[in-house]
């Protein structure tokens, strides 16, 4: 019997698939980013909801990187420029080490994805305000109209609100521009580990079982 | 036993859609809640607003440890199942080998351990089932067996606990 256990079966592991909730949440930031880039007007009703539910599923992708499985969770695949480099090396070399999370490169790149996503979250609510204030003051008028006339009937109080939601604004509009180029260099990224280690890769994220 | 884990990765998967939809909601409540806060402070309208809102969320973590339950039950499964093939497959490699069975006779042993009859087999393999008679015949005389249930019974019994299987039969004698 035990002659039998240790004799070399055949080295058939299952390709390892992401869980449905890494699965899930990839793709609704996916969709909720093309949707507010390519499809709603900026400032509107449907732009905001929208990034209200992708602040949900960034925080529901957070919860999962605390309960989740263990290839999902942040010990998996911790921030280092350390192992970065290593990894780089390999990929020089040739050398192909199995990673049962992120590969190190792109575990830098979900931290910086994410922390731009946070970014751009954050100034879009502080410009919207909170749904309730929101309601009440938005006629069939975007969001961001209805506050700049109402900033410009407090305009004599000064013009401190204003700069503040121009920089609101500025910063929203630099990190969705950096959050584009993380995306570029992360399909990027996809695309040429691929092309190195197969398409496992690809295939871990897409949707359904084997 | 096969389909169990694609069973369970498909209600995680179900669990997931809900659990994400329960997150969503769970925000616009906290944000909507938060507004009407600011607007007209604290009430007992407000209160029972607070506890759905806390309901939602204790919803969402409740469920997100259910969906890792679900996700590692199945791959606990599907584990299960890739060793006990492997170790399965192993042992009729060994067993075929040990008995000199031909290519043939090795093809017919394997369909006749799956549970196959003689007009099975004989359909399976294009041939004639006298054909596959004897040849059945010479695997249970290379394997020392008279029938195909005892065929069957050679493998289970190496793959079988040996102190359970000892107590059993010692218990169906007594």
């Amino acid at each position: 019997m035990t002659e039998i256990a240790s004799a070399p079966t055949p080295a058939h592991r299952p390709a390892r698939r992401w869980d449905p909730v890494v699965k899930l949440t990839h793709w609704s930031v996916v969709i909720a980013v093309i949707a507010n880039a390519l499809f709603t007007e900026e400032g509107s009703g449907t732009h905001v909801w929208i990034g209200y539910a992708l602040a949900a599923i960034l925080v529901l992708r957070l919860l999962w990187g605390l309960i989740g499985p263990a290839e999902a969770r942040f010990t998996a695949f911790p921030p280092s420029i350390g192992r970065a480099l290593a990894h780089l090396r390999d990929i020089r070399s040739g050398r192909h080490v199995e990673h049962r999370s992120h590969n190190p490169l792109g575990a830098l790149m979900v931290y910086a994805i994410w922390s731009c996503l946070g970014a751009v979250i954050a100034s879009g609510i502080a410009m919207a305000g909170l749904p309730g204030q929101a309601r009440n003051e938005r006629s069939d008028t975007a969001v961001s109209a209805s506050t700049e006339i109402e900033r410009g009937e407090d305009a004599d109080e000064g013009d401190e609100g204003g700069e503040e939601e121009g920089a609101l604004g500025e910063i929203h509009e630099v990190a969705v521009n950096l959050l584009y180029l993380l995306i570029a260099l992360h399909v990027a990224g996809v695309v040429f580990e691929t092309r190195r280690s197969g398409r496992e890769v690809v295939l871990a994220m897409l949707p359904g079982q084997r | 036993m096969q389909r169990r884990h694609l069973s369970l990765q498909r209600k995680a998967a179900a669990l997931t859609m809900v659990v994400a939809m329960q997150a969503v909601a769970a925000l616009f409540f906290i944000l909507d809640l938060a507004g009407d806060l600011l607007a007209e402070g604290f009430g007992a309208h407000l209160a029972a607003e607070s506890a759905a809102v806390v309901a939602l969320l204790a919803g969402v973590v409740i469920g997100a440890f259910q969906i890792r339950a679900l996700v590692l039950s199945a791959r606990q499964d599907e584990a299960a199942v890739a060793m006990a093939r492997g170790v399965a497959a192993e042992l009729v490699r060994l067993r075929f080998g040990e008995w000199k069975l031909t290519p043939a006779e090795a093809d017919v042993a394997l369909f006749a351990l799956k549970g196959c009859d003689v007009a099975e087999i004989a359909a399976l393999r294009g041939a004639a089932s006298g054909t596959v008679r004897a040849q059945l015949a010479r695997v249970y005389a290379k394997a020392g067996v008279g029938s195909q249930s005892a065929l069957l019974g050679a493998f289970l019994e190496d793959l079988i606990d040996p102190a359970l299987h000892a107590t059993q039969c010692s218990e169906t004698e007594a």
